[in-house]
């Protein structure tokens, strides 16, 4: 199944790049060709979709720095580069193509156990949302807290119990504290 | 009990017979031969008995209270101290104190040492009741009292040292019941049952030895497994059940010695000539045998630390506290046993085994207690423990001196035998 | 004649008494033997690198497990500044995990622990337990069974992370409550446990316990200079199925690091080793002691019968 995608994938991607790119980058996407916006619903249950500004993103940083060597341009990640310096642009560049969005299935963990070498530890798509997203804005100042991002579904605010108003008063001597 | 006097030489009960020949009944036996308003009036003639009044009038229902509302109701027990002070007290102090019975019981039985004789059910006594009270207390403690024959014959877990501490005092319980018994078949006047338990003595004592030898080591095991969180100088993983069980062997001769000075000196009416003619010789011969339990357990203590490499600890306040109570519970003692048996002071003697009766408790409180978690913070017992700790011991109290008002245990029945 | 009733009857009463334990020592001494956990067991790596201490997996724990709401919801950061006793959040009978914020001064971010069971692969609380109440399954969970718990708390005792708690407020229905590894409701499925589920960061990764050091030692070699040269959890107390990665060293950020690196049961095995002994060799040596402490006194006797047996001649 996931072959046969990836065939049609790859004879897409060839006939858009052989238009839009000139040969001696024939390999390499264009940081325009990128979408300007992103809805990051795949896991939305106890959170709103985000809407990811992928335009702005663009502006402040590069491909790789987000997509690893998949976008073909010079692949920054030591780990990648063990392998991946000559292998050019993917396929396909979206993060959920490769990072299981079920990352603990069993069906996935057996996979796992192939002797693949690099990639038994390659995040679910929700931890490399994530990690990728949280690990930049903690170090760019970018928002962090939970609801920056994305606002609380019912079913969230359930299990988060925010109902709860706790006051350290409560139950304290007038005084307080 | 100025009730027994000349005017009464019936009593107290040592016969079955009165002065008349007609045979005494079971009931006017357990009012020691005594009307009931004379009992009731020496009942409350005796000062101990209203300590002991006020100490039920509060603990009773502070035990209700644990029954109703759960261990969390009258406990500082917590998930960092899992035990408070029923087991640290209730289970790991009463046992080695009442080391006594197979102490003597080995003594008399096993070694034919017959000058030990007189004091031989008083051991035995004080042994069984302080095993069966130290169930009491984990009667108590235990989160669910009601499933305590679980181990025993429905969900065994046979790898686990509670597991022997279960078996073996439950069975120990049995034979110090059968020890005892034949004071009480004399008492009611089944001789055919003494007789049996006569021709069973020896099997029992050697049961006795080697069940005792176990679970008091196993108590002392017990704490191997928390070897993070009990304090090294209170714990060594190899000699730790050793500790235990030797150190009992000296608390057990104490507590005899306390409690026969006890009997003495306030229960003197009850006392035959046999014992207390023979209480001085034999207390010597108690204390000597403490003596030589102390210095072998010093050794071993010592021994411990040089294993574990632990002398720095030493050197911290938790070093100074461990020889602290080494040198107060078991050096100071150690020295008076052996001035006092030299010199024939028992005054020293009988002072001597009570420190060490306390310092067998401050012992295990402090490998239960104190240094258990001795990184993280110190447990302070709720006053509702305290008390109810304290409530269940005057219980062990009035049992005990219940029984040697009546069964011939410092005395000898006159009747057959 | 007289000595032989006597030593006849120390038979049998040495051996009543004696028997029934000598045949429960045997059983012992097997258990105790090494056992080096399910090679199929699952796991948990915890990077504590990841953690950003967003509180999902206690809130995702809490529905999971059916557990009491909370005094504070799960959004309130301010529990990491709770102290009791001096000590920072722990596992109660509330709550089966607890997320723990560390500030270390060579950081400039604090670091976040989650605690929960750990699952070890030779559990304490399962070896100290006398009704045999725990059990470590083939999926690597270690459950309780509350329904022969006598509620000793022995397990709390022998428990060197200091996990299994008690329903203290209980009088008539106590019992043991702590982390299963949502052995019930998911992983005897194959399914991960609601707090790995819920955990945005993949700070927990679930897999063969196996795998997990494989997954951790590659991390370490991978990312020079970001985590400490070791997998807590791999060696401690004889190995757990959760595991941590860190970034400073472990003591740092509250695990106890002098915990044994063998199974708690090791450093009670020199007791239980002794147990054969002392009931095999015991009894011989006491009726050795008797019979040679009462040797004078039976040739006495011995000689008086015969005194008296040539009088009556």
């Amino acid at each position: 199944m996931q072959t046969r995608k990836k065939i049609l994938r790859t004879a897409l991607a060839l006939a858009i790049g052989g238009v839009l790119t000139t040969p001696a980058q024939v390999w390499t996407m264009d940081a325009d060709d990128a979408p300007e916006s992103v809805t990051i619903d795949s896991l939305a249950t106890l959170y709103v979709p985000v809407e990811f500004d992928h335009a702005l993103h663009v502006e402040i940083t590069s491909c790789e720095q987000c997509h690893h060597h998949t976008t073909g341009g010079e692949v920054t990640d030591k780990n990648c580069a063990r392998c991946h310096t000559t292998s050019g642009e993917a396929d396909v560049v979206s993060c959920g193509e490769c990072h299981e969005s079920d990352r603990f299935h069993e069906k996935y963990l057996k996979t796992l156990e192939a002797p693949e070498l690099y990639h038994i530890d390659k995040p679910g798509l929700k931890g490399a949302y994530h990690l990728n997203c949280v690990g930049c804005h903690q170090e760019t100042g970018g928002p962090t807290g939970c609801q920056d991002c994305h606002t609380m579904t019912e079913a969230g605010e359930k299990l988060f119990d925010t109902h709860i108003k706790h006051s350290p008063a409560k139950g304290h001597s007038a005084t307080g504290h | 009990m100025r009730i027994f006097s000349k005017e009464r030489p019936e009593i107290p009960i040592v016969n079955h017979l009165k002065e008349d020949g007609t045979e005494w009944t079971i009931k006017e036996k357990l009012w020691l031969g005594l009307s009931l308003p004379e009992y009731k009036k020496q009942f409350f003639r005796n000062p101990v008995n209203w300590l002991m009044i006020g100490i039920f009038a509060i603990g009773v229902p502070l035990i209700m209270q644990r029954y109703l509302f759960g261990l969390g109701a009258v406990t500082h027990a917590s998930n960092d101290y899992p035990w408070g002070l029923f087991l640290g007290f209730g289970l790991f102090a009463m046992v080695p104190l009442s080391a006594s019975g197979f102490m003597l019981g080995t003594t008399v039985e096993l070694f034919g040492r017959k000058d030990f004789h007189p004091i031989e059910r008083l051991a035995l006594l004080n042994g069984l009741l302080g095993y069966f009270f130290a169930v009491l207390f984990l009667e108590v403690d235990l989160g669910m009292p009601w499933r305590l024959p679980y181990p025993m014959f429905v969900s065994l877990g046979p790898a686990a040292v509670l597991f022997l501490v279960a078996w073996h005092v439950a069975t120990y319980l049995t034979v110090q019941i059968a020890e005892v018994l034949p004071a009480f078949f004399e008492w009611i006047g089944w001789l055919k049952g003494k007789r049996i338990i006569r021709k069973m003595v020896l099997g029992l004592t050697i049961a006795g030895i080697i069940l005792s030898t176990l679970h008091q080591g196993a108590l002392g095991a017990l704490f191997t497994y928390a070897p993070s969180k009990v304090h090294p100088l209170w714990l060594s993983v190899n000699f730790q059940w050793i500790h235990f069980f030797c150190s009992s062997i000296f608390a057990g001769l104490s507590m005899v010695i306390v409690s026969s000075t006890l009997i003495r000196n306030f229960m003197a009416w009850r006392c035959d000539d046999e014992f207390k003619d023979n209480l001085d010789k034999i207390t010597m011969g108690l204390a000597t045998g403490a003596s030589y339990a102390m210095i072998t357990y010093l050794i071993i203590k010592i021994v411990a630390v040089a294993h574990d490499q632990e002398w720095s600890y030493l050197l911290t306040g938790w070093g100074s506290y461990y020889m602290l109570e080494l040198g107060v519970a078991v050096v100071l003692p150690m020295l008076m046993f052996a001035f006092g048996v030299r010199n024939q002071r028992l005054g020293l003697i009988r002072f001597a085994a009570f420190i060490t009766v306390v310092g067998i408790v401050w012992n295990r409180l402090n490998t239960a207690l104190v240094c258990y978690n001795w990184q993280l913070y110190q447990e302070i017992p709720h006053w509702k423990e305290v008390w109810i700790t304290v409530t269940l011991y005057s219980l062990y109290f009035l049992t005990y001196r219940f029984i040697v008002y009546r069964l011939p245990i410092v005395y000898e029945w006159k009747g057959e035998k | 004649m007289k000595k032989t009733v006597s030593r006849r009857n120390f038979l049998k009463g040495g051996l009543a008494g004696t028997a029934a334990v000598a045949v429960l020592k045997n059983k012992e001494s097997q258990a105790a033997h090494d056992f080096e956990g399910y090679p199929e067991g699952m796991g948990v790596l915890v990077d504590l690198t990841r953690c950003v201490g967003c509180r999902s997996c206690e809130a995702a724990c809490n529905k999971e497990q059916g557990l009491p709401e909370p005094a504070k919801p799960f959004t309130d950061y301010s529990v990491f500044d709770e102290i009791h006793h001096g000590q920072k959040r722990r596992t109660d009978e509330t709550a089966y995990t607890v997320v723990n914020q560390y500030d270390v001064p060579e950081l400039d971010h604090p670091l976040f622990r989650k605690i929960q069971c750990n699952h070890c692969q030779e559990p304490a609380c399962l070896t100290s337990c006398f009704v045999n109440a725990y059990t470590k399954t083939p999926e690597g969970a270690v459950i309780y069974n509350s329904k022969v718990c006598v509620g000793c708390r022995t397990c709390m005792i022998a428990c060197p992370f200091y996990i299994p708690t008690f329903k203290y407020s209980s009088a008539f229905n106590p019992r043991i409550m702590k982390c299963i590894f949502c052995y019930d409701t998911r992983l005897k499925d194959g399914k991960p446990p609601a707090c790995v589920e819920a955990c945005p960061q993949e700070a927990l990764t679930f897999g063969k316990r196996t795998d997990l050091i494989d997954m951790g030692r590659q991390r370490i070699r991978n990312t020079p200079g970001k985590y400490v040269d070791h997998i807590y959890g791999e060696k401690e107390v004889g190995g757990t199925a959760w595991m941590y990665l860190s970034s400073v060293s472990f003591d740092k950020v509250g695990f106890d690091t002098h915990v044994p690196k063998e199974p708690i049961l090791n450093s009670v095995k020199d007791f239980l080793a002794m147990v054969p002994m002392v009931l095999t060799i015991w009894p011989g040596l006491f009726v050795g002691f008797h019979l040679l402490a009462t040797r004078k006194e039976n040739i006495k006797k011995q000689e008086q019968e015969n005194d008296e047996k040539e009088e009556q001649a």
